[in-house]
C-alpha cells in the first residue's frame, strides 16, 4: 500500500533564486548533474525532460511539471522514458526551497516510488551526489569534478 | 538502507571536496567540531572503549563510548542524550561515520541506528544531522561553517527539539 520515499535535506549558503536557477538552467545542471540538462518551460502541466547535455536524443528521465512556484517549490513527475505510461512506475519529486537561519534549506522529497525497483536504488545513490555537488557549486563557484562528466552507472 | 519499521535508522550520505585525513580531523578535533556543531566540544581520547562527553557552554549534552576508531576510515560511538528527560530516558543509540575516497572527493556516510521503537532521539537527529553535515561540508570546502550552526543557534535548536519531542509524546490518536 504505502510506496517508498526518499528525503534529503541540505543547507546552502546562497539565495532561493540561485537554487531555483540551478535546478532549471541547463548551463548549471550540466556541471553538478553529471552532464545533463533539464528542459522545460517550467509551467504547471508542461512536460519536462532530463537529457544528455551533448545529445538531446538521449533521454534519461521524463515527466510533467505538477507545480511550479519560483523560487520556492517545484513538483515534477519522474519516470524512465520507457516506463512513463505505466502509472505504477511514475514517481514524484518535490523541491522545497526556503530560508532557515541564514541559509537556504533545500528539501528534496522523492516519493511514490516502486518498492525494490532499480529507480529506488538509483535515486538513493544519485540524489546525495547531485545535491552535494549543487551545494559545492553554489558555495565555491565550481561543482565537484565527478559530477561534471557523464557517469557510467555503477550504483 | 531503507527504514524498516522494525529497525528504524537514519542514513545520510554527503560528498565533500577534501581528503579522508582532513575529514577525520574535522570529526575528531574540537577546533573544527565547535565550528560546525554549534560550539559543541567532544571530550575523549578517541580510542576504542574510551568514554565521550559532548559539552556545550559547560553543559553536558551527550555521553557515549567510542565503539570503533580507524583513522581516515571509520568512526563509531554510542549516543546517549543527557540534556532533557524526554531523551535521556531512552537507551543509547549508535552513530557510525564511514569515509571512502571517491575520485577527487570523499564520500561520507552517517548511519545513526540502534534506536528504541518510537524513539524521540531519532526524530531529533533526523533534523540535526543534515544541518551539522551541511555545515561540516561548507567548513571543509570554503573555510567557513554555516551561521545556522553558530554557538548562539544551539539554545533555539535544543528548545525546538524538546518541544517537538514532548508534543509527539502526547497520547497518540
Amino acid at each position: 500500500m504505502s510506496k517508498p520515499s526518499f528525503v534529503y535535506v541540505t543547507y546552502i549558503e546562497t539565495t532561493p533564486e540561485k537554487v531555483w536557477n540551478a535546478l532549471t538552467d541547463p548551463e548549471m545542471t550540466k556541471d553538478y548533474w553529471v552532464r545533463h540538462r533539464n528542459r522545460s518551460d517550467w509551467k504547471p502541466g508542461s512536460a519536462w525532460r532530463h537529457e544528455d547535455y551533448e545529445d538531446a536524443a538521449k533521454l534519461d528521465i521524463v515527466g510533467t511539471v505538477v507545480a511550479s512556484d519560483p523560487p520556492r517549490r517545484l513538483v515534477l513527475t519522474w519516470a524512465f522514458p520507457g516506463e512513463a505510461s505505466d502509472p505504477n512506475k511514475v514517481s514524484r519529486v518535490t523541491f522545497d526551497i526556503d530560508m532557515f537561519k541564514g541559509a537556504v534549506r533545500l528539501t528534496v522529497t522523492h516519493d511514490e516510488l516502486e518498492p525494490d525497483s532499480g529507480m529506488l536504488r538509483g535515486i538513493t545513490a544519485g540524489w546525495p551526489l547531485v545535491l552535494s555537488s549543487l551545494k559545492t557549486m553554489l558555495e565555491t563557484g565550481a561543482a565537484m569534478p565527478m559530477t561534471r562528466q557523464r557517469w557510467t552507472d555503477e550504483n | 538502507m531503507d527504514a524498516s519499521k522494525a529497525n528504524p535508522s537514519f542514513v545520510y550520505v554527503t560528498y565533500i571536496a577534501t581528503t579522508p585525513e582532513k575529514l577525520w580531523q574535522a570529526l575528531t578535533d574540537n577546533a573544527f567540531i565547535r565550528q560546525y556543531w554549534s560550539g559543541t566540544v567532544i571530550e575523549s581520547d578517541w580510542t576504542a572503549g574510551a568514554p565521550m562527553r559532548f559539552v556545550h557552554d559547560g553543559v553536558l549534552h551527550n555521553t557515549g563510548e567510542v565503539l570503533a576508531c580507524e583513522p581516515g576510515r571509520r568512526l563509531s560511538y554510542s549516543w546517549h542524550v543527557e540534556f532533557h528527560e524526554v531523551f535521556s530516558r531512552e537507551k543509547p543509540s549508535r552513530v557510525t561515520f564511514e569515509i571512502e575516497p571517491m575520485g577527487a572527493e570523499v564520500k561520507l556516510t552517517i548511519t545513526h541506528d540502534a534506536f528504541e521503537p518510537g524513539s524521540k532521539v531519532l526524530e531529533a537527529v533526523r533534523d540535526g544531522w543534515p544541518s551539522i553535515l551541511a555545515s561540516l561540508k561548507s567548513l571543509l570546502e570554503t573555510g567557513r561553517a554555516l551561521a545556522l550552526t553558530s554557538p548562539e543557534a544551539m539554545e533555539g535548536a535544543k528548545k525546538e527539539a524538546i518541544a517537538r519531542a514532548e508534543r509527539n509524546a502526547a497520547p497518540s490518536a
